[in-house]
């Protein structure tokens, strides 16, 4: 730890939440992933931490992006990787989800990442397995490694996260990455708003770290340091929880006029994948204020320091 | 003529009020006399320290039989249900095969009568198969001895189907009991809506569909003259709503489940799948106006709602785990909680639990009085015990009360005058 003086250890046996994370776990995981990142920006090969070491992938969900970011990271440091990505269709009762988690357990395993479709899933797998587990996202709970990988880059691209003013535009309702990136930045100083329809944005938001809440994209993204897109589910569309594609882009789709009115330097984010044309002009994405791809390249970073924080502990 | 006389005790009976230290004699299994009282007994009970009262009829109550026997009997229930002072209990139609025509009644009623400790009184299906429909044979199923009909845990959504069948009902002067529900509103959710469930990606059941849903119950129970009891009201808003629907000259009734007493939504803690119930734990303020209204006289009947589940059910993630949460064991203690920490006094907490619910569906018992049958308990007011769920009698171990530091306990219950458990 770089503050003198104090003496620090991060005791988490798991990942499961930004939640259980205090700031200087935050920043002690992402001063590990600098050094990872610039040992790959550099060609080098980080030390082997986890050689000998098993880490298995447990996707209830789809996922390509996060399940080979999670595979490459764990690679990078030497571990021997098991994918097990499981069709929800072959799982459909949670005592076969218990059961697979006690069989893999068996087979002690060095760490389980794990991504379900059910709001505290990844917990109750957890508490049935003696290794680290890593929440790769569960249902629309948390994200915890795409809070942090947000919160990396946004360090590495502005210098700071302290005092820094993020906007978080969409589908708030039904996003884990809004839950996790907004407490995570909060706890490291920043003021988040969050910002979507009336129907998908919740109450209570205050209690996940946002200074506040609002419908209109305008005065949200009104001098912010950093705009962060999120993903709108197609099906949401439908007239279920919006009128109309169209009618959506007009009033929260990031365009180059909208994002005028951030600061002169903002950068734009999103976790992907995206809907261009739909909450983002492909001329943003694509353009230099976009660090959409820093997103992707700091996930390995930050999924290679928590492996090595938790990969092989038993406490 | 057998002969048992229970002395030193203090003599609790809510209906009449009395509260003072006295005897009861029983004789053939019932109450024979209260006071002072001399002579001869076969049994003699010193129950000094202890408090005599009612043993407790319980209007709501799940059992699996039939058709779900793994989780829960009649038998294995009534243990359960003596262990917490519960003699006489309402079992609920929503079994397999659902309780909707007379033979099942029936069959109810013998199978509780063979099998169990407690009296047993079946529930009627207001609809066919509860899949409100069709309206079941109501006033035959009364004859059989249904003591009042509910589409149990599946409220009636199609209104004109519960306008008629709750104007068919008021003609057979039948009592009609459903919780108040909105399905469009609270279809996916699985706790109480608002900035918790929220944060926790967990869909809400929202209080709107409980006032919606109850205002319609209450306005329906006003044009057909039904009586109406409202299944577990879990907010402070309803209990305005059903106090208005009073001072219109409505005939309503209203239950809580004894949880809903005891717990708030933050008690779901970490996905705590045993807080999963329906209605769910609601906010601190909803518990407090359940509370007051409580000690204000305004609720009918104290719930244990008893749901036993599996762990096969229970151990999922909280949005696939089943509702429901074991309470027969618990009820009492929940109130005596509320006693000790003197927002009631015993005689208001034990009357939702005894002479009220008893009134409500017309059996004699639930009061201290010659000639009654002697169903009593005697419990410590002052007890405190550790409620641990492997302790638990009922078959399925769900109880939310599971680790809770609890004040008060059943020591012994008397069906009938013989003793059915002692502690």
């Amino acid at each position: 730890m770089s503050i003198p003086g104090y003496s620090y250890k991060f005791d988490h046996k798991h990942l499961l939440s930004i939640e259980d994370l205090s700031r200087l776990d935050i920043e002690h995981i992402l001063d590990l992933s600098e050094e990872f990142a610039e040992a790959t920006r550099a060609g080098r090969r980080p030390d082997p931490h986890l050689k000998d070491m098993t880490v298995i992938n447990l996707f209830f969900e789809n996922s390509t992006r996060t399940m080979s970011s999670f595979e490459i990271a764990a690679r990078r440091l030497g571990a021997d990787v098991v994918a097990m990505p499981i069709a929800q269709s072959s799982v459909k009762k949670g005592e076969t989800l218990i059961d697979t988690a006690m069989t893999l357990n068996a087979m002690s395993p060095d760490a389980i990442v794990i991504r379900h479709s059910a709001s505290g899933g990844v917990k109750l797998l957890s508490r049935k397995v003696d290794c680290a587990v890593i929440n790769a996202g569960d249902g629309t709970h948390q994200h915890p490694t795409q809070g942090l990988l947000d919160t990396l880059t946004i360090r590495r691209t502005k210098g700071r996260v302290e005092g820094l003013k993020v906007t978080i535009c969409g589908d708030i309702l039904h996003s884990r990455v809004a839950r996790s990136t907004t407490l995570a930045l909060h706890l490291l100083g920043a003021e988040v708003t969050l910002c979507g329809p009336a129907t998908l944005l919740p109450s209570g938001t205050e209690h996940w770290g946002a200074a506040r809440t609002t419908h209109n994209f305008d005065d949200a993204i009104e001098g912010a340091d950093v705009v962060m897109m999120l993903r709108l589910q197609m099906e949401r569309m439908n007239g279920a929880y919006l009128p109309s594609q169209r009618e959506y882009f007009r009033n929260f789709g990031l365009t180059r006029e909208r994002l005028a009115r951030a600061a002169s330097d903002a950068t734009v984010m999103h976790p992907g994948p995206m809907n261009r044309g739909i909450e983002i002009e492909s001329a943003i994405a694509d353009g230099d204020r976009s660090v959409i791809t820093q997103q992707v390249e700091m996930g390995v970073a930050v999924r290679e320091a928590v492996l090595k924080l938790l990969a092989g502990r038993r406490l | 003529m057998s002969r048992s006389l229970i002395t030193n005790a203090r003599l609790l009976c809510p209906a009449s009020g009395r509260d003072e230290t006295g005897s009861l004699l029983i004789e053939d299994g019932k109450i024979a006399a209260i006071g002072d009282i001399a002579g001869e007994a076969d049994t003699l009970i010193d129950a000094s320290g202890l408090c005599l009262a009612p043993g407790l009829v319980d209007l709501r109550v799940k059992t699996g039989e039939p058709g779900g026997e793994q989780r829960e009997t009649l038998e294995t229930a009534s243990r359960a249900a003596v262990s917490g002072g519960v003699t006489s209990m309402v079992v609920m139609p929503d079994t397999e095969p659902v309780i909707d025509d007379v033979a099942l009644v029936q069959f109810i009623t013998n199978r509780g009568r063979e099998t169990s400790k407690t009296r047993i009184y079946p529930a009627g299906a207001l609809t066919i198969g509860l899949e409100g429909q069709a309206m079941s044979e109501i006033s035959l199923m009364q004859g059989s001895g249904a003591v009042f009909f509910t589409n149990g845990d599946w409220p009636v959504g199609d209104t004109s189907v519960l306008r008629r069948t709750m104007a068919y009902a008021a003609s057979c002067n039948v009592m009609v009991s459903s919780r108040a529900d909105t399905y469009a509103l609270s279809a996916r959710g699985v706790m109480n809506a608002g900035a918790r469930a929220a944060r926790m990606g967990l869909s809400g059941l929202p209080r709107e569909a409980e006032w919606i849903g109850l205002s319609r119950d209450l306005f329906l129970a006003e044009a057909t003259g039904c009586r109406l009891l409202v299944d577990q009201v879990s907010t402070a808003r309803s209990l305005e709503i059903i106090r208005e629907a009073r001072d219109r000259g409505v005939e309503v009734y209203v239950s809580v489940a004894a949880h809903h007493l005891f717990f708030n939504e933050t008690d779901v803690g970490d996905y705590l799948t045993y807080c999963k119930v329906n209605p769910p734990f609601r906010n601190e303020d909803d518990r407090q106006a359940l509370i007051d209204a409580l000690a204000a006289g305004e609720i009918d009947a104290v719930v244990s709602a008893h749901d036993p589940q599996p762990p096969e059910e229970k151990r999922l993630p909280f949005g696939e785990a089943a509702f429901g949460a074991a309470g027969l064991e618990t009820v009492l203690s929940a109130l005596l909680v509320l006693v000790q920490d003197e927002r009631l006094n015993l005689l208001d907490a034990l009357r939702p639990v005894t002479a009220s619910p008893a009134s409500l569906i017309g059996v004699p018992q639930g009061r201290l009085a010659e000639g009654l049958p002697a169903d009593l308990i005697l419990f410590d007011p002052d007890k405190p015990w550790h409620c641990e769920r492997e302790n638990l009698l009922s078959r399925s171990l769900n109880s939310p009360f599971d680790g809770r530091r609890m004040v008060g306990r059943v020591m012994h219950t008397i069906i009938e005058g013989e003793t059915v458990f002692q502690r």
